[in-house]
This record gives structure tokens, C-alpha cells and sequence, in this order.
């Protein structure tokens, strides 16, 4: 009966050809290590965001005096599991981007943004600017006062071009137009809370949704790095490759099950993070919280911009971060590829990755004298691991030639 | 694998779990407060029978400044209102409560712009009095905790300076103020926290979930290696 089914479907669509095609002819190195999962972990958690979020949207309620008590009322108290739901959706907004950032730094590794792989990075990037939004926007909803005062102070960083050393007048009008742009007037009200809700539940997702399929399918055309470094020959290295299906999915299939089990661990046990207790009390634009940090997945900026001493050059400094981050394929230009052949990078990949890692952290502390001084010290380490990557690629390559290597 | 290859992995994934442990568990550098609880106060904050004594209490000193919709407690200026019984019930939603088997109304979650329409008049007043309007505190024990709502009540001076809340429990002159202020706690408690069963129930759908995943990701493991064996891959 189901076979009938089946062949009567690939009679009109072709469905066996195609699912021969992705997943038993096309073909995997079997060195894959295991950070190579995370793009599966994050489709998986793109997923649960999706259908929690649309149980979410049926109960939530965008209107400034509703949107807290539908939050933690409707959706908490009253609708069956949706505690559940809620909890889901915030510990897997946390998820996604911890898992986008492992991906993301497994990609800096192993150099997966070289030829030919540019555009699955740029790509990514775009999936990862889209999703920081997509996060903000979504912080707003539950109109608390972390949410409030959150958004708040983001949509004011673009007021801080105001201290541009030159030209002063007409960076503090672009500063104030994005700015109000972004709260729709002056105060954060109905406007700003529709305009959020409307992006975050609608255009965003959409765009993400499309920019994921064109990130799966550019892995695909371009083919999956490898740890090694090199393009593994299809023809004459045959035995150095494994079909998609079973040998990939079963492997990544285990992990996303253990990885779905850490997952419900903290939705069931420890949520204390992903909602943390000042949200609980209802946004109050009188009442400005003593301690307003962004969400972890920011703080790194956030301390970026925070220990350097001219908001301006704050300012800058982090979109530099960001831009320098999606100009990867560029500064590290040669065509040796994977840190495990390339001792310097590595060297810099280590630097790189504590250092993101220590400004996060410093990002939770109270900003103290001695804090900026270690955040400016960080910052610097940041911006020496990209100015660093133009020489590194011109040594390394030279040393490659010198012992031999082909070109 | 190697040696060196195992080193990177061992400092690179160590390197990584602490950094969710710190971000994500228990953050060692950030800036916060403790206000702790005495042993008493906690036994009888968590006593679930301590609830509805509590919401008597709270009924009988919080009301005439606060409010605290999600259990249908209202300021006790507006329920008086003749008119309130009626804006409840056409307005608001029932508020249910099990006990002995059978569902009771408890009281009438009312939204909040058509509550604060009717309480316009109190709502300023109060406003006028303490210069601004006392909150509602029907989320309030997930905001600030036990530990802060119990010393805050005891002695609102010493934990907020200048706050306009008065002290409303003498232990001075009132043996029983401590208990009294541990009661209302525990009842703002029970209205955050869902009641023990509920709990239970979230405790063992966690473990199954959980237990379901771990399961689920050995036999896949197993089967790989079986399948992978099996092909000669």
C-alpha cells in the first residue's frame, strides 16, 4: 500500500531520484569531526523556534497594556502547556545563537569560508545579522522591564555617532534619525511594540527561513569542508568518502538527540537564565532597572563598545568587528586552508576565541575602572587576530612553497 | 586520535563548557545581591498550606494600596465599588480553582486597561499620597524573590532607603509579624509557582523527555556502528 503510494508519487514528482540524489549519492568525507554537527543542532533549533513560536503568536497579544499579562498570565498561567512553550521558545532563543556562534567559530577554524566555499559565508553572516535582529525584536515582546529598558538602550546606540570628533552636526542627525526610526517617535510605546512584533514573528523568520535554504543549498553545490584542508577527489579518492545517508545522519541523529535531551534538561530544570526574575515586572518607562546589560549573546559588543572611552569610536569599533567578520574570505587570502595545517592561525584562532569569550564574560561584570582597561586590552586582541590574518596568509603560504608544497 | 589532536579537543571543548557554565549557570563576576532567608520563614514560605492563610493576609493589609490581578485580588477601594461585581464578570475572566474534586470561581482576572479605567480615581490618589502607584504584585515573588519580599516587608526602610512603602509589621509589639509577613510571601508564592502536583507532573514529563532523547541517541549510535560494519564503509 505504501509502496503503491510512493511509486504513484515519484510517477508525477520524481521524489526517488531526488532523495538518491541529496542524500545516497551525494557524498561526505568521513573525517568529519565532531563540531561539524552544530549546522544540523542550529536547523533543528530553527525548527523548534518556529513551531513554538507559532503557538506563542496565538495567545500573545502586541498591544502595550496586554502584552505582559498575555505573556504571564494567558500564555503562563491559563492556556495547558503554555509554560511549556514559552520555556521552549527562550532557552531555544539562547540555543540558536550559542549554536550559531559554535558554527560560526567551527567555520573560522577550519577556514570553510575560502574558495569555494565565500558565499555559504557571506550567507551565514547574513543569517547571523538577521537572527541578532530577529533576537532583539523578540526581547521586547513580553514588555518587561529588561525588554523596555533593553530595547531602549539599543535603539539609542545610534545617538552615540554624536560624538563624532568631526562633522559633529550631521552625525548626531543621521545618530537621532535611526534612532527614532528604530522606536517609531521619541518613546517606546505601541508603535515601537507592533512594528517589533510584526518583524519578529513575520518578516524575519521568512527571511531567515530563505536565506537558511540558500545556505543548505550553496553547502551542497559547493560541497562540505573538510578538517584536513583539502578538497578530497571524488573520482580517485573514493575511499576517503561515505554516503550522506545512513553514515552522516545517523551520526548527526544520535547527537541531535543528545543534544535535544540538554535542550529539555534546561527548558524543564533550569530556566532561571532564560527568564531571568527582573522580566517579571512589567515595563515602567519611570523606572530605570540599576544594572541593564543586553542578552549574553551580545555582551561581547557590548563590552567593545563599553570600555572604549569616545562612544564614537565604541560605535565603530563593534560594526568594525562585525564587518571584518564578513570580510574573512578576503583578509585571509591564502589558499591553504584549516588551522590543523596552519600553526600561525592557529596561534590566532586561540587568541581570537579566548578573547571573544573573556569580553562576553566581562561584559556580565560591573564596569569598573580596571574592567575597561582588560575590555580594551580584549578589544585590541580582536582587531589583531583580523589585521593579523593579510600577513599570516603571506607567511604561510611563503613556507608552504619554500618546503615544497604545490600551489 | 593523537595526542596533540586530543589536547586541542580537551581545551578547546573545555574551554567552551565553561564558558556556557559561566554565561548560562552560575556566574561568579556579576554583581548581585543576597538577601537571605531565615530557616523559619522558608519552612513556612513553602508550605503550601500557608497559601491560603496568606491571601487572607495579604487581602487584609496589601489591598488598600495594591492590587494583584492574576488572582483576582483588586484594591479594596474599587471592589467596594457597587458596580465592580458586575464590570468583573462581564470584563474579566474566571479565575478556577480545584478543591475537593470540583472547580470554584476564585475570582475574575480583569485586563488590565479596563481595570485601571475604573480605578482611575484610587489609582491617583494613591499616586498623590506616595507619589507613585503602588505596584500590582501579581508577578512580583518571580521578580524579586522570597528572600527580598520577606525582609522588604519586615522592613521596607533598611532594604529600599526612601521608599514610600510603610512598615506594617511590628514584631515589637506583634509576636506574630514574622509569621504573618512569611505567610503573605508564601501565598504571593502560590499564585508564581505552579501548586506541588503541577510541579510533580512538570518534574516527571521532564525526565521522560529527557530519558526518551538520551535513550533514542544510544540506539541510533548503535545501530550506526551495526549498519556501518555491515556495509564495510
Amino acid at each position: 500500500m505504501l509502496k503503491k503510494l510512493l511509486d504513484w508519487l515519484d510517477e508525477r514528482t520524481h521524489v526517488k531520484d531526488l532523495y538518491r540524489e541529496q542524500m545516497i549519492d551525494y557524498k561526505v568525507p568521513k573525517n568529519l569531526t565532531f563540531p561539524y554537527v552544530f549546522g544540523v543542532l542550529a536547523l533543528i533549533t530553527f525548527v523548534i523556534q518556529i513551531v513554538s513560536g507559532v503557538i506563542l503568536i496565538m495567545y500573545y497579544k502586541p498591544v502595550m497594556a496586554h502584552a505582559f499579562d498575555s505573556a504571564n498570565y494567558t500564555i503562563m498561567k491559563e492556556i495547558s502547556f503554555g509554560w511549556l512553550f514559552r520555556h521552549i521558545h527562550a532557552a531555544g532563543a539562547n540555543f540558536f545563537l550559542a549554536i550559531v556562534y559554535l558554527h560560526m567559530f567551527t567555520g573560522i577554524y577550519y577556514n570553510a569560508y575560502k574558495k569555494p566555499r565565500e558565499l555559504v559565508w557571506i550567507v551565514g553572516w547574513v543569517i547571523y545579522f538577521t537572527l541578532l535582529t530577529t533576537a532583539l525584536t523578540g526581547y521586547l515582546l513580553p514588555w518587561g522591564q529588561l525588554s523596555y529598558w533593553g530595547t531602549v538602550v539599543t535603539t539609542e546606540i545610534p545617538a552615540s555617532l554624536a560624538d563624532a570628533p568631526i562633522l559633529k552636526g550631521i552625525f548626531t542627525a543621521i545618530g537621532e534619525t535611526i534612532s527614532i526610526w528604530m522606536k517609531g517617535g521619541y518613546k517606546l510605546e505601541d508603535l515601537a511594540l507592533g512594528r517589533f512584533f510584526g518583524l519578529h514573528v513575520l518578516l524575519l523568520p521568512l527571511i531567515l527561513l530563505g536565506l537558511v535554504s540558500i545556505h543548505l543549498f550553496l553547502v551542497r553545490a559547493a560541497g562540505i569542508s573538510n578538517p584536513e584542508g583539502y578538497e578530497i577527489d571524488k573520482k580517485s579518492e573514493s575511499e576517503k568518502l561515505a554516503p550522506f545517508h545512513p553514515y552522516i545522519t545517523l551520526k548527526e541523529g544520535a547527537i541531535a538527540m543528545w543534544y535535544l535531551a540538554l535542550f529539555f534538561f534546561f527548558v524543564f530544570f533550569n530556566m532561571s537564565h532564560f527568564l531571568p526574575a527582573d522580566n517579571f515586572e512589567p515595563a515602567d518607562p519611570l523606572k530605570t532597572p540599576p544594572h541593564i546589560a543586553p542578552e549574553w549573546y551580545l555582551l561581547g559588543f557590548y563590552e567593545v563598545f563599553r570600555s572604549i572611552p569616545s562612544k564614537f569610536w565604541g560605535f565603530v569599533a563593534f560594526n568594525l568587528i562585525l564587518i571584518l567578520l564578513l570580510l574573512l574570505p578576503v583578509l585571509d587570502f591564502s589558499p591553504l586552508k584549516s588551522a590543523r595545517r596552519r600553526p600561525l592561525f592557529f596561534v590566532m584562532f586561540l587568541v581570537f576565541l579566548f578573547s571573544s569569550m573573556i569580553l562576553t564574560v566581562l561584559g556580565t561584570m560591573a564596569p569598573t575602572p580596571t574592567n575597561a582597561q582588560l575590555g580594551m586590552f580584549f578589544t585590541f586582541l580582536v582587531f589583531l587576530f583580523f589585521l593579523s590574518l593579510p600577513v599570516i596568509s603571506f607567511l604561510e603560504w611563503g613556507w608552504y612553497r619554500a618546503r615544497g608544497g604545490k600551489s | 586520535m593523537n595526542t596533540w589532536g586530543m589536547v586541542k579537543t580537551f581545551v578547546l571543548g573545555g574551554a567552551t563548557l565553561l564558558f556556557f557554565f559561566i554565561i548560562w549557570i552560575y556566574n561568579p563576576f556579576s554583581p548581585h545581591e543576597e538577601y537571605p532567608l531565615p530557616a523559619q520563614a522558608e519552612e513556612i514560605i513553602k508550605d503550601p498550606r500557608s497559601a491560603l492563610e496568606g491571601r487572607e493576609l495579604f487581602k487584609q493589609y496589601c489591598t488598600s494600596c495594591h492590587s494583584l490581578r492574576y488572582d483576582g485580588i483588586y484594591l479594596s477601594s474599587v471592589a467596594a465599588k457597587p458596580e465592580w461585581s458586575k464590570i468583573e464578570k462581564s470584563q474579566g475572566k474566571p479565575i478556577l480553582e480545584k478543591r475537593d474534586g470540583k472547580l470554584h470561581i476564585k475570582g475574575y482576572f480583569v485586563p488590565r486597561d479596563v481595570y485601571e479605567a475604573v480605578a482611575f480615581q484610587e489609582l491617583e490618589s494613591l499616586k498623590a499620597t506616595f507619589g507613585k502607584i503602588p505596584p500590582d504584585l501579581s508577578t512580583y515573588y518571580l521578580a524579586r524573590g522570597p528572600g527580598y519580599l520577606y525582609q522588604f516587608i519586615l522592613e521596607p526602610d533598611k532594604i529600599l532607603p526612601g521608599t514610600s512603602m510603610p512598615k506594617l509589621f511590628m514584631p515589637e509589639f506583634d509576636k506574630e509579624a514574622p509569621q504573618k509577613v512569611a505567610k503573605i510571601v508564601g501565598y504571593m508564592r502560590s499564585v508564581s509557582e505552579p501548586s506541588p502536583e503541577e510541579k510533580a507532573k512538570r518534574t516527571l514529563m521532564g525526565m521522560l523527555t529527557i530519558g526518551y532523547f538520551v535513550i533514542m541517541g544510544f540506539l541510533l549510535w548503535i545501530y550506526r556502528k551495526r549498519l556501518i560494519n555491515r556495509m564495510n564503509l
